[in-house]
């Protein structure tokens, strides 16, 4: 196993928030939707991000300006060069999810990951069967791959749940609130989420309410994924290494895991 | 594989020829007693476990693993001379397979082929040992153990019977004898005692100083850190971390995963415990007890679980 990224041309730059570029890499590492790769900013670090496309020829990188390398990353424009290590990690289980209805949720820039499936989903449009997608953002100025979503909504059931809203072409409330409203097919459905742990946990209570079981979800978790292969430690959640276990598992595997994790964290010293 | 004998007077002349051979790391009295290079078999120390474990000479404290040079990154590759380390406990040893099933860096890999593991006989184990607890198994090139007034040096691997030639070997194989240690971790599958609250007590006095994990022959965890110069260079830096560190677990964005100290020092013996044995099938505690030997504030975990075995 190898520490060493190789050096991939930036092809293009798009601002959505302040906070939240999209960094279009050429490069063929073609990772599968749900896996991450290791980017690198020279003089930086390194950091886990997941492509939020599925093409052969480039990655997405959707970033938000959280850290030390992603700060960095906000200072290079089209034609400049990244680091990139990987793929790694399992990703989405996608031959378990054909014939499946979907419901896909995410919550800002968790979307990514989410996003890349639905670009998998697109390329086998044949091989899934209805497809409901939910997306949270704080507010429009928020919204993340406009575009995308736009297209999307043509072919699929897209809910853009808003925290604050004053338009109707969007809706008010947590992604949660708004599924229980507009309630999604249940019957042989999985269930895909991303996003902040407190909203996966809403979104999968609402899930079992309406009738997907916790076998049926999976989360794409987010650690601090040092080195990718289950070596530095830094992403453990109890016996599984997010990194090269997950970093999508099925929710009634990761859940006692988390449960205990959480016990631990709610003690008062 | 056959023992070789040799008398208790011979074994400064067999250190001294591998001396004269190899790079011969062996355990020495300074501040501490650690590892170190030695030139003579006079400078090592043998009396007891050494304070400070041997695993700087396969994962340093802090290595350039990347130089970017250039607009280039290429990994750093070491070149290792032939080693031996001599004096290593049997839970030294184990703590190197351990080792082996968690690092995968080609240095790492570097370091191991270069590397002859010569273990001795604990003669002298002190009140924090209870690796006879902990389930050991022989791993070594050779292993040296006294038998009645010589030794006798068991050979682990084909790489070990390459330092024995020349050596008289006996006609038949003893067993390795096991450490006389009194301290016993009677109850280790605690994997169902999670949420134990005996833990809370010994949480409380935890400082978070990781040095339970530092002086720990097994504990790998690391992070990298990147350091540039001003001409536009810059090398990344592989530094061992500790679960016992808050940011150790600490995303962009800064929320830590384990922020409460209960849940680090948790995550410390159950990762010993529990989620070693069930990713790898052994447990990643080797019993040298370093991590009870040099706690500020003398948390003894082992006597924690075994209290906890009482109450059921």
């Amino acid at each position: 196993m190898s520490y060493e990224p190789k050096r991939y041309k930036i092809i293009g730059v798009k601002s959505f928030t302040p906070d939240v570029r999209l960094f279009r890499v050429k490069c063929k590492l073609d990772p599968k939707p749900g896996q991450f790769l290791e980017v690198s900013v020279s003089g930086f670090g390194e950091c886990p991000l997941a492509s939020c496309s599925h093409m052969p020829e480039f990655v997405d990188l959707l970033t938000r300006r959280a850290g030390n390398v992603t700060n960095a990353m906000f200072n290079l424009k089209e034609g400049d060069s990244i680091f990139i290590r990987g793929p790694y990690g399992k990703g989405f289980p996608v031959e378990k999810l054909k014939g499946k209805n979907l419901i896909l949720v995410a919550g800002g820039t968790g979307i990514a990951p989410v996003t890349s499936f639905i670009n998998f989903v697109e390329q086998n449009r044949k091989s899934f069967g209805k497809v409901f997608i939910y997306f949270g953002f704080r507010d429009e100025k928020n919204i993340l791959l406009k575009d995308r979503i736009e297209r999307w909504s043509k072919k699929f059931n897209v809910h853009i749940c808003l925290n604050e809203c004053e338009k109707h072409s969007y809706e008010k409330g947590f992604v949660n609130d708004v599924m229980d409203k507009h309630k999604p097919e249940v019957e042989n459905t999985v269930a895909l989420l991303c996003g902040p742990e407190a909203m996966m946990d809403a979104v999968t209570k609402e899930l079992k309410k309406l009738g997907v079981t916790h076998k049926n979800v999976y989360w794409s978790m987010e650690r601090r994924m040092e080195c990718g292969f289950g070596s530095c430690g830094r992403c453990q959640i109890q016996d599984v290494y997010v990194c090269k276990d997950g970093p999508v598992f099925r929710y009634d595997f990761i859940k006692s895991r988390l449960d205990n994790e959480r016990s631990s964290e709610r003690w008062s010293e | 594989m056959a023992q070789k004998i040799i008398s208790r007077d011979d074994l400064p002349h067999f250190v001294n020829k591998l001396i004269r051979k190899y790079e011969v790391i062996a355990p020495v009295k300074e501040v501490n007693t650690k590892f170190k290079q030695v030139n003579s078999f006079d400078e090592i120390y043998l009396d007891g476990i050494t304070e400070v474990p041997a695993k700087e000479f396969f994962i340093p404290e802090s290595e350039t693993i990347l130089e970017f040079k250039k607009g280039r990154a290429k990994e750093v590759s070491r070149h290792i001379k032939k080693r031996v380390i001599f004096g290593l406990r049997m839970c030294d040893l184990n703590a190197i397979k351990i080792l082996d099933s968690v690092m995968f860096d080609k240095n790492y890999l570097e370091r191991r082929k270069k590397t002859f593991l010569v273990g001795i006989f604990c003669e002298n184990p002190d009140k924090y040992c209870f690796c006879n607890s902990m389930e050991l198994e022989n791993y070594f090139d050779l292993f040296i153990f006294p038998d009645g007034d010589n030794y006798r040096i068991a050979i682990g691997s084909n790489k070990g019977k390459r330092l024995v030639r020349g050596i008289k070997t006996s006609d038949k194989d003893i067993e390795i004898p096991k450490p006389k240690n009194k301290k016993v971790l009677k109850n280790k599958n605690i994997e169902k005692k999670y949420r134990n609250k005996a833990f809370e007590e010994d949480a409380r006095k935890c400082l978070s100083c990781s040095a339970c994990t530092a002086y720990c022959p097994t504990c790998n965890c690391f992070d990298f850190k990147d350091v540039s110069d001003f001409e536009g260079n810059s090398k990344r830096i592989r530094r061992l971390s500790s679960c016992m560190l808050k940011n150790f677990s600490e995303v962009a964005g800064g929320k830590s995963y384990r922020d409460s100290r209960l849940s680090r020092f948790k995550h410390f013996i159950f990762h010993k415990l529990v989620y070693f044995k069930k990713q790898k099938g052994r447990y990643m505690c080797v019993g040298c007890g370093r991590c009870l030997r040099v706690c500020p504030t003398k948390i003894d975990w082992v006597n924690t679980l075994n209290k906890m075995g009482e109450r059921k």
